[in-house]
């Protein structure tokens, strides 16, 4: 899992504000709420001396990947696919109405924060989930609805 | 782009929106399915087998076998069909009048009783889709649903959108679990879980239509009435309350009476209905089925074209008194799901067990014979938990043979 | 006999209620003779008072026995916050089984979920096989 403190250490820590924000830790929380992307700091994306910690950034913030890297974990273990959460999320609701919204299997996955596959919920579209981007809400819709404290945001 | 959604035979829900990924037969992805029911759909197993006497025969040897104990059998049990299509159902309740047997479910110690008063009408119920699109106030009464039909919360009862619930579960929905133990069911419950002692539900439901008729709730186990007074007040307020009635709460009563009681002050004052917890895919349906044949759902001998009824035609009685000669089980392990005390009986009469997996009982039966895995290996119809009809067709291909297949032989040999 | 040992091991009277475990439901799918659903059906989850009453530590396993049968299975504690001593709950299995009554009043249910039953250490015995 990764925290904006574990991000920062990844940053040049120069604190150049060419990505628009005042640090390089505003950028890092920036990172995590998915306002900005790593491409956004130009001496990380350009400088070669900070590849790797660029390579590694874009690998946690990759479109499809899952959910971890930014705030959401999936205890797979807990997790019995009751789809409680599915069909609660609020973006689900709104983006499948009559698929997970009404309790059926989805209809539009590519909009789809929470789905069930192989019996264990799986986490995807980040920008959908209400915790993350511009206007982000405390939102506890799928962790509420868990009977066994499967979903968690760190 | 259609989709091609599967029928899921895991359990009583019959969830009609599964949608898999197989290649060559086996199944390597299941979606929207419950952790059981990926189990259940993946259910891997070996080859072929027919036994006679654990030593493996081809299907003729077993089949005639298994036609020449019951043949032999003053009365022979049949027993399980749980698990087994409504097609597979009605040729057992065909070979059962065949050869005089003794015919019972797993009903018989589940939830029969309840099954029974609603085919005879003596109790309001409704579908799963009124429940989705109406109820406001859902009770799980001595179930968890969330352990055993997983997706009963997220599909029907609590969480989903329905025609006449377009805000969701929080503006319009209160969901109360009363159980001995906070359940997972409970615990998403939250203010609303009620915990009693064990065996004190029939105290519980005298409190509770005491409550109803304003009058002061008491309990020998001292409930706080002000918490039995504030259900009651939500109750009253129910357009379309609805009940899920498990085991904890049957097996804790001497009979129905106190649950028709309840029903019947419910429905003075709101509006009620009442739906059984049914575990297994096809339990209501044999229940159905018998009941059209019979007019019984469960615990019935034949004998000669008469049909006997009775507590001690069932599965558990009949294995005491060891009023039964022979058994065929199918689709069930009374071995592993009765009392010893009661199953050991089975050891000392001949045994066939047609089922898809391994299990105590077929490790100790005269004959096996492994059979396609119902659902998902062999297509049928069978009715879910709420009464309604669903028809599903196989997932995979199998050289297994289904039960409906084997027992269309033994009846031709009987 | 050996009444000491009896006396260092605390004997105490439960009922046991039995219920349904998802994990366990799945685990008798995958391999009903498997290690994963006898881990998952062989335990008992006790009240903690029991627990320090038996003398035991989680994980340890423990005696069940009645009239009708004799098991060892692991002891967990419940989790509950509302205190249930003497109540000790048990998923339905064939374990569990073992120790239900044969006697049904003449109505052909047995008293699945209300098992009484005594809890001693196992002094390390481990946990009863599935068979017959």
């Amino acid at each position: 899992m990764t925290n904006a403190m574990e991000l920062y250490q990844m940053l040049p820590k120069t604190n150049c504000k060419k990505c628009g924000k005042t640090s390089c830790m505003a950028f890092a929380v920036s990172l995590m709420s998915r306002e900005l992307t790593p491409e956004d700091c130009p001496p990380l994306k350009e400088e070669s001396k900070y590849r790797e910690s660029y390579e590694k950034i874009c690998e946690l913030f990759k479109p499809s990947e899952g959910a971890t890297e930014t705030g959401l974990i999936v205890h797979e273990d807990l997790c019995f696919g009751c789809g409680n959460c599915v069909v609660a999320c609020p973006p689900n609701v709104a983006n499948d109405p009559y698929g997970v919204g009404s309790g059926k299997a989805p209809t539009n996955v590519n909009r789809l924060v929470l789905t069930v596959e192989d019996g264990v919920v799986k986490a995807q579209n980040l920008g959908e989930c209400r915790r993350f981007g511009k206007n982000k809400i405390l939102c506890y819709g799928c962790i509420v609805t868990c009977p066994v404290e499967a979903i968690e945001f760190v | 782009m259609e989709k091609n959604y599967y029928v899921c035979t895991g359990c009583g829900l019959l969830c009609d929106d599964i949608e898999v990924e197989s290649e060559k037969n086996i199944i390597n992805k299941v979606y929207t399915a419950c952790r059981v029911g990926v189990a259940h759909m993946k259910n891997a197993k070996g080859e072929t087998n027919f036994l006679v006497d654990n030593k493996p025969v081809d299907e003729a040897t077993a089949v005639r076998e298994a036609a020449s104990i019951l043949k032999n059998a003053k009365n022979p049990l049949i027993f399980g069909l749980g698990t087994s299509t409504d097609e597979t159902q009605k040729l057992a309740i065909e070979l059962a009048k065949k050869t005089n047997a003794t015919l019972d479910d797993t009903s018989s110690f589940c939830l029969g009783p309840l099954v029974e008063a609603l085919l005879q009408d003596k109790l309001k119920t409704c579908t799963l889709e009124d429940v989705r699109n109406k109820a406001d106030v859902i009770i799980f009464w001595g179930a968890d649903p969330s352990d055993s039909h997983p997706r009963h919360l997220s599909k029907h009862s609590y969480f989903p959108r329905g025609s006449e619930k377009q805000k969701g579960w929080e503006e319009e929905r209160t969901a109360i679990a009363i159980d001995v133990r906070k359940s997972h069911t409970a615990k998403i419950c939250g203010n609303y879980f009620f915990q009693i002692p064990p065996g004190g539900d029939t105290e519980f439901i005298d409190a509770l239509i005491a409550a109803l008729s304003g009058k002061l709730p008491k309990t020998s186990y001292k409930y706080p009435p002000k918490k039995i007074l504030e259900l009651a007040n939500i109750l009253k307020g129910a357009k379309f309350g609805v009940i899920f009635a498990g085991l904890g709460l049957i097996y804790s009563l001497e009979d129905l009476e106190p649950v028709f009681r309840l029903m019947k002050v419910l429905n003075e004052k709101a509006n009620f209905h009442l739906v059984p917890m049914v575990g297994h895919y096809n339990m209501r349906g044999f229940n159905e089925n018998l009941f059209a044949e019979t007019g019984y759902v469960n615990r019935v001998k034949f004998e000669d074209g008469i049909v006997k009824h009775g507590p001690e035609y069932s599965v558990v009685e009949s294995l005491k008194a060891k009023t039964v000669d022979a058994a065929l089980i199918i689709g069930s392990d009374p071995l592993s799901s009765l009392p010893r005390s009661v199953s050991k009986n089975l050891l000392e009469i001949p045994v066939i067990s047609i089922d898809p997996c391994e299990t105590l009982t077929s490790k100790h039966a005269k004959i096996y014979i492994n059979t396609a895995v119902s659902g998902v290996e062999a297509g049928g119809s069978a009715t879910r938990m709420d009464g309604t009809k669903v028809s599903f067709k196989p997932v995979v291909e199998t050289v297994h043979p289904s039960d409906e297949a084997i027992l269309k032989k033994i009846m031709e040999a009987v | 006999m050996d009444f000491g040992s009896f006396l260092a091991a605390p004997e105490i009277k439960i009922k046991i209620v039995t219920y349904r475990d998802i994990f366990q439901d799945k685990a008798m799918i995958e391999n009903r003779f498997g290690e994963e659903y006898r881990d998952r059906s062989a335990i008992l989850k006790l009240d903690p008072a029991d627990f320090k009453q038996l003398n035991i530590k989680k994980g340890d396993t423990v005696i069940l026995k009645n009239s009708f049968g004799k098991i060892v299975v692991k002891a967990e504690e419940s989790g509950y916050e509302i205190p249930h001593r003497g109540i000790a709950y048990m998923p339905n299995s064939p374990w569990s089984n073992m120790l239900v009554s044969d006697e049904t009043g003449g109505t052909g249910v047995p008293k699945f979920k209300d098992i009484s039953a005594t809890v001693t250490s196992a002094k390390g015995e481990k946990v009863t096989e599935l068979r017959f």
